[in-house]
């Protein structure tokens, strides 16, 4: 799944669209999300997204529908509880025998989070499939964001795909030979493919210190980026899109500001 | 015996808690030459490099760079290590950003260029490895062979004059293999100096000027490829065998069937031995094959494509990975990706036409390495030019309608 989702990142219609305009826009429509009051405005941003997702990035929609079914399913288990737990309103349904009933403000709360939650993912999405992670690390910098933290993310970027790579030929090894056949066997197996990608990671810590040496480092990582400049039409579109949802966001519930 | 650039005299080293890696190595490196440090697994080969560009501190002995024996202080050893390039056996283990281009530029954002320098660095390095077009890509998406050019162009871009390999052709396909070995002949000839580590004694015949055969922490033999090889003995001690062509030419001269004096370097040399040794003289042909040599930088596509769907040429090689990129560009489909000039001469003996595809400076090494057969082997091989556009008119009287 990480490659694919990279493979997207790297290779999707929206690629060369500059990428502080899609992550501005994929940050301001999760904030619209989080602070509507109402639910419309997250479902419109949930529609929007994966229409842009889906039409702009051509996305193929069987991909994107399973990469949302991972959030919208831990969303709906909590959201169970909070039908029964929260009270207030007229009482729609009763369990019957058990202290547990379903209020109008419960039902109104959950409809609520599942439409944030929901758009708030779409518009994760749209950012983490239509931008690869390293022209986010240009706009970090550009964004004066201090340059340990930037290296540091860089270099774990990096360094997730080899461990990634380790872990798998590791536990490989341990299957072909058996490791995972009854649950002890998985417990202690387990234990050992931690310890080994432990000893692993400290090693090639110590090799990249050494890599690097051997290439003159003077605590200098990336390059000056070249920018690519917003197109003014995708800018206004941008910003009326954000307006519009503001304006449903507003005229469905007033603005929460405390 | 002109000064080595650089040398390793009487060089000791053991790892914490270990034997002697080392135990009294001397080698010296000329400039301009192509060394290969041979020897089997643990004989102490990345031991011996790793202290050529300061990474380690020999125990007792010297390192010399230009003469001066290395100073430890960080400063000298920056500089020493901007001069002495050190390629890593396994490229994960060198490529530490998250794209090609910030990888490649690391080496020069760290030397404090500026921005436009650090950009035409890369630029120049991306462009002599053959890799330009994937600047925006991330190194887990790259193959095998991709990710050694970038640990190679992370290197180049600093513009070293000593660049080290250790075992560079490790853990890679033949033809990756071939490409990277094929890169260190660019190199070569373009001046720099290049060092290797292998245990790959094919490779290191065919490629190296100069062998140094390690066993167990010491030198065991030094000299051209085929002297050392040559030993047996020598080579069984090292747990190594010899190449296949100079063990056949070694028994064929114990079976009298040819005459043993200098060993051939490469597969040409040896079919023109066995030629005279069966015939007693090189047979006269009523017409050798003609060998058609382009400039990729100055010839468009279409011309070299009218060649061969003309006939013209029965095959064709290309040599470097600009022309490499080339061929792929305008579909030319290449017979030959390496060991270019001996192919097409031995093609041109029976009587077959061939094109090479080159560039830059590989141009007058084709020219020369041709001229000089068709001096030794007293058969004259016409090497024709195929024309820049401009002049394509030109091209078209001077070639022979066949």
């Amino acid at each position: 799944m990480y490659e694919v989702l990279e493979d997207f990142a790297q290779t999707n219609n929206l690629r060369e669209t500059s990428p502080g305009l899609k992550l501005f826009i994929g940050l301001a429509s999760i904030l619209l999300c989080v602070s509507s009051p109402g639910p419309v405005a997250p479902l419109l941003v949930a529609a929007s997204m994966s229409a842009a997702v889906l039409a702009l990035a051509k996305i193929p929609a069987r991909f994107y529908a399973k990469l949302l079914l991972v959030p919208v399913s831990f969303a709906a288990m909590s959201i169970v509880v909070i039908l029964f737990i929260t009270g207030g309103g007229a009482v729609l349904l009763e369990v019957p025998g058990l202290p547990l009933a379903i209020t109008a403000d419960g039902a109104n709360l959950a409809l609520l989070l599942l439409a944030r939650v929901f758009g708030g993912m779409c518009s994760l999405y749209f950012i983490a499939l239509t931008t690869p992670m390293t022209e986010i690390f240009d706009l970090l910098r550009k964004l004066r964001v201090p340059a340990v933290l930037i290296d540091l993310a860089m270099l774990t970027y990096r360094f997730i795909f080899i461990l990634i790579e380790e872990a798998g030929q590791i536990y490989r090894s341990q299957v072909m030979r058996l490791g995972y056949r009854r649950f002890r066997e998985s417990v202690h197996s387990f234990g050992m493919l931690a310890g080994a990608l432990f000893i692993r990671t400290w090693e090639s810590g110590e090799s990249l210190v050494l890599a690097m040496d051997a290439r003159c480092y003077d605590g200098k990582l990336g390059i000056p980026s070249d920018s690519r400049p917003v197109s003014v039409p995708a800018l206004a579109g941008g910003l009326l899109y954000l307006s519009a949802v503001l304006g449903v966001s507003v005229s469905t519930g007033g603005v929460v500001l405390v | 015996m002109t000064e080595p650039l650089l040398e390793a005299e009487n060089v000791a080293y053991a790892y914490p808690n270990g034997p002697a890696a080392l135990a009294g190595v001397s080698v010296r490196i000329e400039a301009g030459s192509k060394t290969a440090i041979v020897g089997p697994n643990g004989a102490g080969k990345s031991t011996l490099l790793l202290m050529l560009n300061g990474m380690l501190r020999p125990a007792s002995g010297a390192i010399r760079f230009d003469g001066r024996p290395l100073a430890y202080d960080n400063r000298s050893l920056r500089e020493l290590r901007r001069r002495v390039g050190f390629v890593f056996q396994n490229p994960d283990v060198q490529i530490v950003a998250p794209t090609v281009e910030a990888d490649v530029a690391f080496g020069p954002v760290n030397l404090g260029l500026p921005p436009d320098a650090v950009r035409r660095a890369v630029r120049d390095a991306l462009g002599y490895v053959g890799l330009r077009g994937y600047e925006k890509r991330p190194p887990h998406h790259l193959s095998g062979g991709e990710k050694k050019r970038v640990a190679i162009a992370g290197i180049l871009a600093m513009e070293p004059a000593v660049l080290v390999f250790d075992e560079p052709t490790n853990t890679l396909d033949p033809a990756s293999s071939e490409e990277v070995m094929e890169l260190l002949d660019e190199l070569a000839s373009s001046g720099r100096t290049v060092l290797v580590s292998t245990h790959d004694v094919e490779l290191a015949y065919r490629w190296a000027d100069s062998v140094v055969l390690m066993e167990h922490g010491s030198v065991l033999a030094r000299g051209p490829p085929e002297a050392v090889f040559s030993d047996h003995a020598l080579l069984a001690s090292a747990r190594l065998k010899p190449p296949a062509l100079l063990d056949l030419y070694n028994e064929l001269g114990l079976r009298g069937v040819i005459d043993r004096d200098a060993p051939p370097k490469s597969v040409l040399e040896f079919t023109d031995r066995i030629e005279r040794a069966m015939h007693g003289h090189a047979p006269a042909r009523d017409r050798n094959g003609r060998i058609y040599l382009c400039n990729a930088d100055l010839t468009g596509g279409d011309e070299v494509r009218r060649l061969v769907e003309r006939g013209t040429v029965d095959h064709v090689g290309a040599m470097g990975t600009r022309a490499k990129e080339f061929a792929n560009r305008e579909r030319i489909l290449l017979d030959y990706t390496y060991g270019v000039i001996d192919k097409c001469i031995l093609k041109a003996l029976i009587g077959e036409n061939s094109l090479i595809i080159t560039t830059g400076g590989m141009v007058e090494h084709v020219h020369r390495r041709i001229g000089e057969y068709s001096a030794e082997s007293g058969r004259a091989l016409a090497v024709i030019p195929v024309r820049e556009p401009e002049d394509a008119s030109l091209a078209k009287d001077d070639r022979i309608p066949i």
